[in-house]
């Protein structure tokens, strides 16, 4: 039971109070360029929950290995390659295997290996010290809390569209102004989750 | 001489005209993130300039080696391995740094600027010339984080590189060094450079490339080509 | 699209790959074993100064143990003389950014003799205040079980920072853990 809260308890941070692109600012430069649309902000959201469960996984036992010979500088630089590699490995085995899958998610996969959120999971993961069931869930939380700031964002810019905005606020000033607003709504969640799991 | 001139050309475009974060648009998380006080500003600005120049001395001097092929895993490999190096460094020699700066220092890996620069330049140019792109870049990348910083720290904190400020230490309007501040002010300063590059008659910075990231060069040869030859194959 | 390849032509690239990968990781354990000892003196450096911070009196500690069933480290602080002045404990809390960690100096009397934060993740300008003295001297002195209370630093009351509820709780949290933990020992060392 105490087991259960904590993990809901790291999950629900993850999603709302310590969303990563609103209140870390990792995973910014997909959350700017890919949020016009609410379908491709649904699509990329759901490849990088995939990549980011999917990379925790992977990089966990590895980190173990590197931990036991002592050799935990080598971190980044192994974690990045992990990343790098699995992305395309998962681009080829969707396009063999499931080609439907492959179709929704299939183009947003090598944007993501440069998206500084996956490794970014990764290695807070590991600084927080979390173990393998804790560290899954922060980042299903963290993929999650990016959909959620993904899809919220692109409601928001496709009003922005229509709106009349003065001359050199246009483009990318004003995005980055209603990302603010954004943001501020995500306060609005502090102390959410203590309350809840007290 | 000519060359002397050329150089300096180098340098200064990484600073205004092609400034990596306020006029193309790369390198944002970072920016964002460290910008609450110019101490810790500073600090990822030096951290990531660094790691800048040394890669692209590095890939210039090895751009007749490199394999065509594997290019963008052995850059990878290459700025990875700086940033390892850097990271060591701040963290035995500035560990309060490391502190501030936390997760953000390992994650000048996957800053847009470094791998962009490797691509676009350094792959393509003498080894002086890259330092030097490098170096441009990275004061570029550094005032651009200055700005923000200064504004930030001085508005929501009330001080300035931990000096507080009469009247305004009393009074900081906090929400300017929390993460909405970050987004508003670096929307505020677009829009400054923006009104400023078109009077001078210069395209306004935009979100460019292919459709998602900014890293236009590299993510151009890794994915949108792909993207778009597999649209051209289906078709 | 693809042609057949010829085997010169995949196995120049890995081989090069290779060697990069490899002079790369000699280089990074070269940076390593120069900087390891630095990173290890840096961390020793910050421990022994926290605890000199919390607990003036005591001029040697002894041995880090742990509390099995609260995850508190803690070790015991004499004075020159040998005498044990009292405990210093390493606790940490759920804040609003991740965990708080607390480092609680307690006199032999029970009573707190400084408390300061290791490492938080708090909101700089709103939680991250409780790193400076004017939160953390409130907790000099107190002993018992604390609470947080939003005007008043009396008796059991710990003044929370404004705006920063949540922050001040998890730092309270965590020093009450610290001196459940002291009422062991302590009750413990004077049994034995």
């Amino acid at each position: 039971m105490e087991m259960t809260k904590g993990l809901l308890s790291i999950l629900l941070t993850a999603i709302l109070t310590q969303n990563f692109v609103l209140s870390k600012f990792l995973g910014i430069c997909p959350f700017l360029g890919v949020s016009k649309k609410l379908n491709t902000a649904a699509g990329m959201s759901a490849a990088v929950i995939f990549v980011m469960a999917l990379a925790t996984a992977v990089t966990y036992p590895i980190n173990t290995l590197l931990v036991k010979f002592d050799l935990e500088y080598l971190q980044t630089i192994v974690f990045i390659l992990v990343i790098a590699a699995l992305v395309q490995l998962v681009e080829i085995i969707l396009k063999k295997y499931i080609p439907s899958l492959y179709q929704a998610l299939g183009i947003y996969l090598p944007l993501i290996t440069t998206n500084c959120a996956v490794l970014g999971v990764v290695i807070l993961n590991i600084d927080n010290g979390y173990g393998f069931a804790q560290s899954m869930f922060n980042s299903v939380g963290a993929g999650l809390g990016f959909m959620l700031a993904m899809v919220m964002f692109a409601g928001v810019r496709e009003r922005l569209e229509s709106c009349d905005i003065p001359k050199f606020l246009k483009g990318l000033p004003i995005t980055l102004v209603a990302a603010s607003l954004v943001s501020v709504s995500f306060l609005g969640f502090t102390g959410i989750v203590e309350n809840i799991f007290g | 001489m000519a060359e002397k001139k050329s150089l300096g050309k180098e340098f200064s475009k990484g600073i205004l005209a092609e400034n990596p974060v306020l006029r193309l648009v790369l390198g944002t998380c970072p920016t964002l993130a460290t910008s609450t006080s110019v101490q810790s500003a500073l600090g990822m600005g030096l951290a990531a300039s660094i790691v800048l120049v040394c890669s692209n001395i590095a890939i210039s001097a090895l751009r007749k080696i490199i394999p065509e092929k594997v290019r963008i895993p052995a850059y990878i490999v290459i700025i990875a391995s700086f940033v390892t190096i850097v990271q060591m460094l701040v963290k035995a020699f500035a560990p309060e740094l490391d502190e501030q700066l936390g997760v953000y220092l390992p994650l000048i890996v996957v800053n847009c600027i470094i791998l962009g620069r490797a691509e676009a330049f350094a792959s393509k140019n003498p080894v002086l010339a890259s330092a030097v792109d490098g170096l441009g870049m990275g004061v570029g990348f550094t005032t651009a984080l200055f700005l923000m910083s200064s504004v930030r720290e001085i508005l929501g904190a009330g001080s300035f590189l931990g000096m507080s400020i009469p009247f305004l230490s009393q009074n900081p309007v906090l929400i300017f060094i929390l993460p909405p501040g970050g987004f508003f002010v670096f929307g505020i300063l677009m829009a400054v450079v923006n009104r400023f590059a078109e009077k001078k008659g210069k395209p306004r910075a935009e979100l460019r490339g292919c459709e998602a990231c900014p890293m236009a060069q590299t993510c151009k040869l890794n994915s949108c080509e792909k993207t778009e030859e597999k649209a051209e194959v289906s078709a | 699209m693809k042609k057949k390849m010829n085997p010169k032509d995949i196995l120049v690239p890995a081989v090069m790959l290779l060697i990069i990968c490899l002079v790369t990781t000699v280089l990074l354990a070269l940076t390593n074993s120069v900087t390891k000892t630095k990173i290890a003196q840096n961390a020793a450096d910050k421990e022994t100064s926290s605890r000199a911070e919390v607990l003036p009196e005591a001029t040697q500690f002894s041995e880090v143990k742990i509390d099995e069933a609260t995850g508190v480290t803690y070790c015991e602080g004499k004075n020159a003389s040998g005498e044990s002045v009292g405990y210093v404990f390493t606790s940490s809390a759920k804040g609003y950014g991740g965990d708080v960690t607390v480092m609680t100096g307690v006199g032999s009397d029970g009573k707190i003799t400084g408390v300061t934060i290791l490492s938080h993740g708090e909101t700089p300008g709103l939680g991250a205040n409780s790193t400076k003295p004017e939160f953390r001297n409130r907790f000099i002195g107190k002993s018992g079980e604390l609470v947080v209370n939003k005007t008043s630093n009396d008796g059991q009351n710990v003044q929370a920072i404004t705006a920063a509820t949540i922050t001040s709780k998890a730092v309270v949290a965590a020093v009450n853990d610290a001196l459940s933990v002291f009422s062991e020992v302590s009750g413990g060392a004077e049994n034995g």
